[in-house]
């Protein structure tokens, strides 16, 4: 028998440099480690900012001890119960809509796959006006939410689902189910002014104005479960991008795990909407910022991304609060003015890569 | 491997089919099919295009559920497994996998990992041995930290390879792992496998498209034809002259090898007019 075909492969000359084990892997999670720390140092500068900046000012030691419920009783109610739901709404709802994008775009193997592209936030406001249009309580506000989206995605569901989720279909059809759910959201908010009026500008942009403890406890809570499950998920998530063939051959049944994880995502993203309204651009912005600085996708960078939502929405509700000459501006309008340009960013960018080599 | 005249087939790791029809919705590929594929032993599934090869493959390990009849593995239904039992034994390295973006080769070969995972499990010195094993036989231990999409085909190949590798499993399944390779590489995909059965015991089936290569890598093999075996066997007791103008219609002489004495299917030239 011919020698040289008996040869192991690992006799023959490499071309590659030789990297110490593990080189890029840690690498990849030091900088992921570093880049977290940085957005939770912010998130706490924001948060403290956030806390003691407004119509009353105070300095932050004052406004930690009142969100405590120590000194000045005036503090300690601006703090308790205007501020702190305000923060923690945004910090939740930005972190739930990141997350949610991240999982969308990764299930669907598609940059432009987002929450607000697919129609589920406005399917998820859609839900809440008609519950605060039939005089509910504010409590079931988050499980309206929840029927909405979960609405949404079952109309693109019927709509798409025959052409095994094309990307151009499922794009043309979410952003019809979006503007068909947005004018319904419209036209009960006209049918309905002395109920709605006050929340127009959060179910048609998406606001933190006037969120209070009972929306955040829930809506929070159930948040914070959902994106504790995204991480428990994440190995059925890499298991995927392998492709359905290989995902089997693993043992994961692809079809299965496909539908659980975008159940998950459409949870997470009705829930934060209910919280927050369709905040735009979060969730289809911040996957791609975290990819650009922390690269392929870890457990560690959907952590990043959580952080990033968070950090992003907490941002933008300062800015129109604070930092704008024009009073009452709705959080989603600063949102999408910085998402736009940043998409456009993208899409240039995008056109310069080389292609994708084919598997 | 294939100087050795009597192929030492063990009695553990028997893929058997009883009865079996795949179809694609209407269309049925395989029909009422009995098959025995030696444990042990490295099985090559050859036949025109068309024939129902990477079907067959694909029902062998549960990605097609068989719309009658049986697959046994040692005498177990394998649709009675669970997705993970089955996957701690049987390796499958498909055709056309989907290499993710950017993945690097270490972080793609981890993935081989998952069966042998439990949701919260940290990764474990047993993982981190297994992948180094597979890193290092499949001889990508170098290009641990390449990002796939920019390796070669060949080297590609051995990184998806390594993957199934990682999953430590008896049996392991390759849907055409040298389309779109240059000689050299279909050559170092297949000794490697030669390798794997030869030092690590695997039970090696796959599916080639060379005829010649198949007879001199493989100890068994499944000549099909319409989803059906025209022939089963070793290479050098089934591969005639008169099977391969049968099932691929194309007048040829079997000669043997003069590397290995392996058969070798020369096509007859054709009669210029």
């Amino acid at each position: 028998m011919n020698e040289t075909l008996l040869k192991a492969p690992s006799a023959q000359p490499r071309t590659a440099p030789a990297t110490p084990p593990g080189g890029a892997l840690t690498r990849q999670r030091r900088r992921t480690l570093l880049l977290c720390a940085g957005f939770a140092v912010a998130l706490v500068l924001l948060t403290g900012l956030a806390l003691s900046t407004g119509q009353v000012e105070m300095p932050l030691m004052d406004a930690l001890r009142a969100l405590v419920g120590l000194g000045d009783a005036g503090d300690v109610l601006v703090v308790q119960e205007f501020r702190a739901p305000r923060v923690l709404s945004a910090l939740i709802a930005g972190a739930g809509l990141a997350v949610s994008g991240s999982l969308l775009q990764r299930l669907f193997r598609n940059p432009l796959a987002s929450p607000d592209v697919i129609g589920v936030t406005g399917g998820a406001s859609f839900g809440a006006v008609a519950m605060l249009a039939a005089g509910a309580s504010q409590l079931l506000i988050p499980l309206a939410a929840l029927g909405g989206g979960i609405l949404a995605a079952a109309l693109l569901g019927a709509f798409a689902w025959r052409s095994r989720m094309a990307v151009t279909r499922l794009v043309l059809v979410g952003l019809a189910v979006q503007s068909g759910l947005a004018a319904a959201v419209n036209l009960m908010i006209v049918r309905f002014p002395a109920e709605l009026a006050d929340s127009a500008l959060q179910w048609t942009t998406g606001s933190l104005y006037g969120r209070t403890w009972t929306e955040v406890r829930f809506g929070g809570a159930a948040i914070a479960l959902a994106v504790a499950a995204a991480f428990l998920a994440h190995r059925r998530l890499s298991v995927l991008d392998l492709g359905d063939d290989s995902a089997g051959g693993l043992g994961l049944d692809p079809d299965r795990a496909r539908l659980g994880l975008l159940l998950l995502a459409i949870v997470l993203a009705s829930l934060s909407a209910g919280l927050s309204g369709p905040v735009a651009f979060v969730a289809l912005a911040v996957p791609h910022l975290v990819r650009l600085l922390a690269g392929p996708p870890t457990p560690g960078t959907l952590a990043l991304t959580a952080l990033a939502g968070a950090v992003l929405l907490l941002g933008a509700d300062h800015i129109v609060l604070h930092l704008l000459p024009v009073q009452g501006l709705p959080v989603g309008a600063a949102t999408a003015t910085l998402g736009a340009p940043w998409l456009l960013f993208l899409m240039i960018r995008q056109g310069r890569l080389p292609q994708r080599s084919e598997s | 491997m294939t100087t050795t005249t009597a192929v030492s087939t063990s009695a553990a790791n028997q893929l058997a089919a009883r009865g079996l029809d795949l179809r694609y919705g209407d269309r049925t590929v395989v029909s009422s099919l009995d098959l025995d594929l030696p444990g042990g032993a490295v099985t090559a599934i050859v036949g025109p295009n068309a024939c129902g090869k990477s079907t067959l493959l694909r029902g062998l390990v549960r990605l097609l559920a068989p719309s009658a009849g049986t697959v046994t593995l040692d005498g177990s239904d394998i649709h009675r497994m669970s997705a993970r039992t089955l996957a701690k034994r049987m390796g499958l390295l498909p055709q056309q996998p989907v290499t993710p973006e950017a993945i690097t080769v270490e972080s793609l070969v981890r993935l081989g990992r998952y069966p042998h995972q439990r949701m919260l499990s940290p990764w474990s010195a047993a993982d981190q041995t297994a992948v180094e094993d597979a890193l290092a036989r499949t001889g990508t231990a170098e290009l641990r930290d390449q990002p796939v999409d920019r390796l070669s085909g060949g080297q590609r190949q051995r990184a998806w390879i390594a993957l199934a590798l990682a999953q430590d499993t008896e049996l392991l399944l390759l849907d055409e792992p040298t389309t779109f390779l240059d000689l050299r590489h279909q050559l170092e995909v297949l000794d490697l496998v030669a390798d794997l059965h030869a030092e690590a015991g695997r039970t090696v089936v796959m599916v080639l498209h060379d005829l010649g290569q198949a007879a001199r890598y493989a100890d068994h093999l499944v000549v099909l034809k319409d989803g059906r075996p025209a022939a089963t066997g070793a290479p050098a007791d089934i591969l005639t002259a008169e099977l391969v103008e049968e099932v691929f219609q194309v007048p040829c002489q079997v000669i043997p090898d003069p590397e290995t004495g392996t058969p070798l299917v020369i096509p007859r030239a054709r009669k210029r007019i």
